[in-house]
């Protein structure tokens, strides 16, 4: 066993079968793993969290939100600004509502926290500007955000995997006053 | 039409510059275009052995990326350090330079094509890469910078070191020719693999091969430009054409390492059908066949450092110190003693007597 660890010694084993691994590696070209990025755009995997978007109901063509102003107050970068008013049937609206995407850092407590399931991640990543402007995010860009990346069967599989309220998941005790969404989602 | 304004017998002088001149274009502008895409190989080999792909984007698979990279180099700001000294500063990287360039003049490309056929070829080549180490020791003492300063005093010190292993390695070689005439170098070695020195001298091979590494300041000897210690090591300073200049000088000295292990221990542009040959019309026989073996030999030289480089880590310091001295150079020296002894042997007929004094 000497003999022989010293002839390994003496014929650089090691280095040779490093060699040899780096051949092996480097002469089939289907062990490459770069992805040639804007040829090759990166699939998001399920749940990605992404840029932000408002969900538009699809029967009154409007947000879902209530302007509660709990993804404001969860939001750890405080991102989030709402400027709620009187809509025209008398309930509570969200007049403004502004994301600062440059300050985001996409933990997504938000849409953890909305009782509705009103804001959501999309799974777009590929923007860029030219200012700081055009990154916050008002009411309708939000809105076209949800048009433009998650209407249709996309969204409504993630709205039933990952945007579901998640107050829906945890049980409270008797008597906790408890906000379930509007009276009439209730209802059904 | 030279005679009525020159001395009698100047034509032949000038058509003997001009002949020379054509050479060193001939010589230098292929080599160039090597250097070029030698970086892109290089980048391609490492790449693909660490599963990346390497320039991709400029022409096909990145073919057209040392042309990029040259441009940009060109036309990029020449940044001179205030403190620096100016002249030295200025005049190093065409040290480093002209000792890669003018090695060429000696290296037998094929079957009587060589720009300078001297006797002392070797002796010429080992002089011009000493000269080599002072353009890096210049420039890390112009710079005036101490990453550049330790890159330069490691580099002198490795290539003194290596320097020394590498010229008792080309000793065998001297012995089996009996010359210092790369040319006749290549004459004594015949054409097929088994002729040549590789396998009699495989030990000189060895350290020569390691040696050449260490030289050239590869992977695992780059300590001089250890990039992960030193920025980049001597040239940390050098920017733009000058950093060009830098890069060029070493990756000529590959290929000077590479077209001098292939002539010492491969047989240089000896190979099967080396005899082909075509008339060119005034540039006269152009060996084909033996100009692909020898690029084949130096390509296959330069794959294996880029191989290495892809494979080893660095050397600790004091690791290099001690391979250097304590490894290569004694087996250089009974490499020598091995070749010497046969080479009495082989030549004064001594086994015959020996066989003859004991019957």
């Amino acid at each position: 066993m000497k003999i022989m660890n010293f002839l390994k010694k003496i014929f650089l084993w090691e280095i040779l079968s490093g060699l040899w691994l780096t051949i092996k590696t480097g002469a089939n070209p289907r062990n490459v793993v770069t992805r040639q990025y804007p040829e090759e755009p990166r699939q998001a995997m399920p749940g990605f969290r992404g840029l932000h978007a408002l969900v538009r109901e699809s029967s009154t063509g409007r947000e879902k939100c209530i302007a509660c102003g709990l993804c404001a107050a969860v939001c750890p970068s405080q991102c989030i600004n709402i400027y709620t008013g009187e809509g025209p049937d008398g309930r509570k609206v969200a007049e403004r509502y502004e994301i600062d995407v440059l300050r985001c850092v996409f933990c997504a407590f938000c849409v953890e926290a909305c009782p509705v399931g009103a804001v959501v991640l999309t799974e777009h990543y590929e923007y860029s500007g030219y200012s700081r402007e055009s990154f916050l995010m008002d009411k309708e860009r939000l809105l076209e955000n949800w048009d433009k990346y998650m209407a249709g069967d996309k969204g409504r599989f993630y709205l039933k995997n990952f945007w579901r309220p998640m107050a829906r998941d945890f049980g409270e005790y008797e008597g906790q006053p408890v906000f379930r969404g509007p009276k009439k989602e209730q209802a059904k | 039409m030279f005679e009525a304004i020159l001395p009698p017998g100047s034509a032949d002088i000038i058509l003997d510059v001009v002949w020379i001149l054509i050479k060193i274009v001939l010589i230098l502008a292929p080599l160039m275009l090597c250097v070029a895409y030698a970086t892109y190989g290089e980048r391609k080999v490492i790449a693909h052995m660490q599963v990346r792909m390497g320039p991709m984007r400029v022409g096909f698979h990145g073919l057209l990326q040392p042309i990029a990279d040259g441009i940009k180099l060109f036309f990029k700001e020449d940044v001179i350090p205030a403190e620096a000294d100016k002249p030295v500063f200025y005049i190093a990287p065409v040290i480093a330079l002209l000792a890669a360039m003018s090695s060429m003049a000696v290296l037998p490309f094929f079957k009587g094509f060589v720009l300078a056929d001297i006797n002392i070829g070797l002796l010429y080549i080992l002089a011009l890469s000493s000269i080599g180490a002072y353009g890096i020791v210049l420039a890390g003492w112009a710079s005036n910078s101490k990453y550049s300063f330790l890159g330069s005093l490691r580099s002198s010190a490795q290539v003194i070191s290596y320097e020394v292993a590498m010229g008792l390695s080309l000793v065998g070689v001297m012995i089996n020719a009996e010359s210092l005439n790369l040319t006749d170098i290549v004459k004594s070695q015949g054409s097929m693999f088994w002729d040549w020195n590789l396998f009699p001298q495989i030990i000189g091979a060895f350290v020569f091969f390691m040696a050449a590494l260490a030289e050239t300041n590869r992977t695992p000897f780059d300590l001089p430009e250890a990039e992960s210690e030193l920025v980049a090591g001597y040239f940390t300073e050098y920017s733009g054409f000058r950093f060009s200049i830098f890069f060029i000088a070493e990756y000529m000295g590959m290929f000077l390492m590479g077209i001098l292990w292939a002539t010492c221990f491969l047989g240089g542009w000896a190979g099967p059908g080396d005899n082909i040959h075509i008339t060119l019309p005034l540039l006269g026989d152009f060996y084909f066949v033996s100009l692909g073996w020898l690029i084949l030999k130096v390509f296959a030289f330069i794959f294996s450092y880029y191989w290495i480089r892809a494979t080893l880590p660095r050397f600790r310091y004091d690791q290099l110190m001690d391979f250097g001295w304590k490894i290569l150079i004694p087996l250089a020296l009974l490499n020598i003693v091995i070749i010497a002894t046969a080479k009495i042997f082989v030549k004064y007929h001594l086994i015959d007597s020996l066989i003859k004094v004991i019957s």
